[in-house]
């Protein structure tokens, strides 16, 4: 069994060093690895990734992030991810990373992800330079992460996890306005994690959405927003049903 | 342009500057109703919940707000969920 921790959205600015800390202190007790779904910042800012970097660094687990579009405001993303870095998370976009959690290897695949909707009320490659561009961003976000995934799949993981920003499946957006879900994630994602196989989805950026849904492939989906839970961070069991990926040949943290 | 449609073009301003505000706040409910406003959600701290309130009282002056905005907890979870 895999103990998952999660947390999206927990939009840490320059005041709100040491809120999480307490909590994020007791992790390694709960659980064997923290995902952050994104949003990490409020303006993404090198400053306030700074302050994200103190309150998860030296947590006695690998962390595993993938930023937000909160993230990306300032143009800084590569400051962010290099601040979040050298802190010792690994963050991913449109990358897999294998971790060695008592011998089972388990991979999670990662891709900040983008809008576009969900199947029969999306948009289309279609028209407009600018629309054309927001859907096909949003394509390469999925591509990358369907080709994770393989990767992981590949590299003998029995564990494999999808971790995003944006929403696979509108089920956990209920209670967001329906006007908006075209701007809360894409059934892309989840056709890349149906096609390629994830034993756990997890995402943020719905702050008034649900957190129980699943793909139609039957991957399980949970929003992990931090409003959403109301929780410094949820905790996941996940049992491993597969005999691969136990080999001795497993590599700790392998960040790539 | 009657009062309504005055009221929805005020909240809608007041949406994008919480947006590009201090907090950059997207994730609170902000909707007519009746002739009030509701502000509803769940907010990162107390500062942030004091700011919307700050600005929604002086953008929507004149309009009754209804307010129900939640602090998140930072605690850690007391149970895990089992995922079969």
């Amino acid at each position: 069994m895999i103990r998952i921790a999660a947390v999206g959205d927990i939009h840490l600015g320059l005041d709100s060093a040491g809120v999480l800390r307490p909590a994020f202190e007791t992790i390694r007790d709960s659980a064997d690895v923290l995902l952050l779904a994104g949003d990490l910042t409020r303006h993404g800012t090198a400053g306030e990734a700074r302050v994200v970097a103190q309150e998860v660094a030296g947590l006695g687990v690998p962390v595993v992030a993938v930023l937000g579009n909160h993230d990306y405001h300032s143009d800084q993303q590569a400051e962010v991810t290099a601040v979040l870095g050298e802190a010792g998370v690994t963050v991913l976009e449109g990358q897999g990373t294998v971790l060695d959690i008592g011998g089972v290897r388990v991979g999670v695949a990662g891709t900040k992800g983008f809008g576009g909707g969900f199947a029969g009320r999306s948009g289309g490659d279609f028209g407009e330079p600018e629309m054309k561009e927001f859907i096909r961003y949003t394509r390469r976000c999925a591509e990358g992460l369907r080709r994770s995934l393989d990767e992981l799949k590949a590299r003998g993981c029995s564990v494999r996890i999808a971790l995003t920003h944006f929403a696979p499946v509108p089920d956990t957006l209920a209670g967001e306005p329906p006007e908006i879900f075209p701007f809360l994630g894409s059934y892309l994602l989840a056709e890349a994690m149906d096609e390629s196989g994830a034993d756990l989805a997890v995402h943020g950026h719905a702050h008034l959405g649900t957190e129980h849904g699943m793909t139609s492939g039957g991957v399980r989906v949970r929003n992990v927003a931090q409003p959403v839970i109301d929780r410094a961070f949820a905790v996941y069991h996940l049992a491993v049903h597969a005999a691969v990926g136990t080999a001795a040949d497993s590599v700790p943290v392998a960040a790539e | 342009m009657n009062d309504t449609s005055a009221a929805e073009y005020r909240i809608a301003h007041l949406r994008e500057h919480l947006a590009s505000g201090d907090y950059a706040e997207m994730g609170v409910r902000i909707e007519l109703r009746g002739s009030s406003v509701l502000i509803a959600g769940t907010v990162s701290s107390a500062g942030c919940r004091d700011e919307i309130l700050r600005m929604a009282k002086e953008e929507l002056a004149g309009l009754p707000l209804r307010e129900d905005l939640i602090v998140v907890s930072a605690t850690a979870p007391d149970h895990p969920e089992e995922l079969a």
